[in-house]
């Protein structure tokens, strides 16, 4: 039974109506150039806001999500290559498999550490992949590995379009309006209170790490296709994770909208930084400088300036990271 | 002196031989004790003799190194916390353990979650009107006053619909109106068959409310037995107020 949304969710479920139907317009009103960097915002949208399922909303901070993005993208080019040769629209659920089973894998033991030990092994996990996807021949190795190209912006706009929407959907649906996010928030509050109330911790921290990897994996596919040539780096980099997390810092954690909003906003400011001075190092010293000032006087992110209560998601996280938080233990 | 186990035939709670050491601290060094269905069992200490610690045995929250916990007739000891609720073990914390970023409504029904979701809306409406919580149903659980939070944190134990509540100290500093408010709620469920395990350091508390009073000292059950009984306990006394010199 899903709780009853309330006139405030109705009318933020009106503005999610609105954007969906200004970005459904959007192809035939801007040209190629803009619309691959809408199709990149939108990319950036869904990845925060996968980020923020475990991120935000259970209050583990995930310093391993391109290791999904990049499994995701890397079963779509495997499998569209020779000798699978696979439509791209088959390799998708079969990187949400993959994916899934190694969320599962690695998740099962690492959700146990707390704080910066969590943080640790999922940087390391990302950092194994990069040197498997380096060091073996199926996946082409540090040279990377090709798609057939596929020259449809609209398609890849549509498509990380539809992929946004679906996750921002499904993240109202669960962590907003379901008690399965009461349960999520409940353990980044008060982990030992929320086991107390006869909630599986482990379980559910899993489920939203499973979640979580599966659609970054989603968006690493789109984005393999897109781009038509991957390599570890590209795709496992550790600068990927970076800018899912300065997205959420800087949209609002554990909120709804804030990753789309700090996923727009930042991404439309690197490809601006790029188209006018061409020199994308400069993007990283303002992801320093946004993480800084957001962390001192913006700890609620852009959302929280519109929020009607005070959110302190980024306090349980802090602490949780430091090892202080309730129950912080390794 | 009397053991910890008189006085519950049928325990809805049994605790026998439990250790639990932490370096060289020995919070539980052999406890023994007893909860019978429908009690109000007091349970009693000075700072430190490891009352909140059985607490954590109890409840699953902390493992214990050794001994025997039976809750409804069910093994539980070394058991996880949250099977242990799920077999109607509820329990508040010394320090209110709320969800500090949800709204006391969303409080409520996390505690709900798990196990008693059928009915949960209607039932946190009438816990917050039990409790006298309504006027801030949608504040967030971090902006309520300390004795709210109490409040609000035994109303989360009353929505898990459990059959043994343990309460930590949970009136505690709070105004007497609060108190009396908790007090009203303890006798209701009473009624209605839960049983409780409560430590508080208040003695009117304890003489008004509880059936039995559990004596624990350097973690273990020096006596138990009726208030009067207890308060003319001489080891009792010296437990509390120290031998003379």
């Amino acid at each position: 039974m899903a709780l009853l949304p309330t006139n405030r969710q109705w009318r933020g479920l009106v503005l999610f109506a609105i954007i969906i139907v200004v970005l459904g317009v959007l192809p035939w009103t801007v040209n190629n150039y803009w619309l691959r960097i809408a199709t990149g915002a939108l990319m950036w949208a869904g990845l925060a806001c996968s980020w923020n399922m475990l991120g935000g909303y259970a209050g583990y901070i995930n310093f391993g999500q391109s290791a999904f993005f990049g499994l995701g993208a890397y079963v779509t080019a495997f499998l569209m290559d020779d000798p699978f040769g696979l439509p791209f629209s088959a390799t998708i659920p079969a990187g949400m498999v993959v994916t899934a089973l190694c969320a599962v894998i690695i998740g099962a033991p690492t959700l146990r550490l707390r704080g910066a030990y969590f943080a640790i092994a999922t940087w390391a996990f990302a950092e194994v992949l990069i040197q498997f996807a380096s060091a073996v021949d199926f996946t082409g190795g540090i040279g990377g590995i090709g798609l057939p190209p596929y020259l449809n912006e609209r398609f890849f706009y549509f498509a990380m379009f539809g992929t946004a929407a679906l996750t921002y959907f499904l993240t109202w649906a669960l962590f907003e309006r379901s008690r399965f996010g009461l349960k999520v928030k409940a353990l980044r509050d008060h982990e030992p209170a929320a086991e107390a109330m006869g909630i599986n911790t482990a379980m559910v921290k899993l489920q939203t790490f499973v979640l979580s990897a599966v659609t970054a994996s989603v968006f690493g596919a789109i984005f393999a296709y897109w781009v038509t040539f991957i390599n570890p780096k590209s795709v496992f980099g550790g600068d990927i994770t970076d800018q899912m997390v300065v997205m959420v810092l800087l949209g609002g954690l554990g909120t709804l909208w804030g990753p789309a909003i700090g996923g727009v906003v930042l991404f439309v400011v690197n490809r601006l930084i790029w188209m006018y001075w061409g020199d994308t190092a400069f993007y990283i010293a303002i992801l320093g400088t946004a993480i800084v000032l957001v962390v001192l006087f913006l700890p609620n992110g852009i959302a929280g300036l519109f929020a009607r209560r005070k959110n302190d998601a980024l306090d349980k996280v802090l602490d949780k990271l430091a090892g202080s938080g309730e129950g912080g233990h390794p | 002196m009397s053991g910890g186990m008189q006085s519950a035939a049928d325990p809805i709670l049994s605790v026998r031989g439990l250790f639990k050491h932490f370096g060289g601290i020995k919070a539980a060094n052999g406890v023994e004790l007893a909860v019978g269905r429908h009690e109000i069992a007091g349970l009693i200490g000075p700072n430190g003799c490891g009352k909140s610690t059985l607490f954590s045995l109890v409840s699953g929250t902390v493992m214990p190194d050794k001994g025997e916990i039976r809750f409804d007739g069910r093994a539980v000891a070394g058991m996880s916390a949250h099977r242990i609720a799920r077999l109607g073990l509820a329990r508040t914390f010394q320090i209110p353990a709320l969800f500090d970023n949800m709204t006391v409504t969303e409080n409520l029904l996390a505690a709900a979650a798990e196990g008693h979701w059928q009915g949960a809306h209607e039932r946190a409406a009438e816990t917050l009107t039990l409790l006298k919580l309504e006027h801030v149903a949608d504040n967030r659980a971090s902006d309520l006053s300390g004795g709210q939070q109490k409040l609000l944190e035994f109303g989360r134990a009353v929505m898990r619909q459990a059959s043994l509540i343990l309460l930590d100290e949970v009136t505690a500093g709070v105004h007497p109106s609060i108190r009396k408010i908790i007090l009203e709620a303890i006798a209701r469920l009473r009624k209605q068959g839960v049983s409780f395990l409560v430590i508080e350091h208040d003695m009117e508390m304890v003489r008004n409310v509880c059936d039995r009073i559990i004596v624990m000292d350097s973690g273990r059950v020096v006596t138990s037995g009726a208030f009067e009984d207890i308060v003319r306990n001489s080891e009792v006394m010296q437990t509390y107020l120290g031998r003379p010199q």
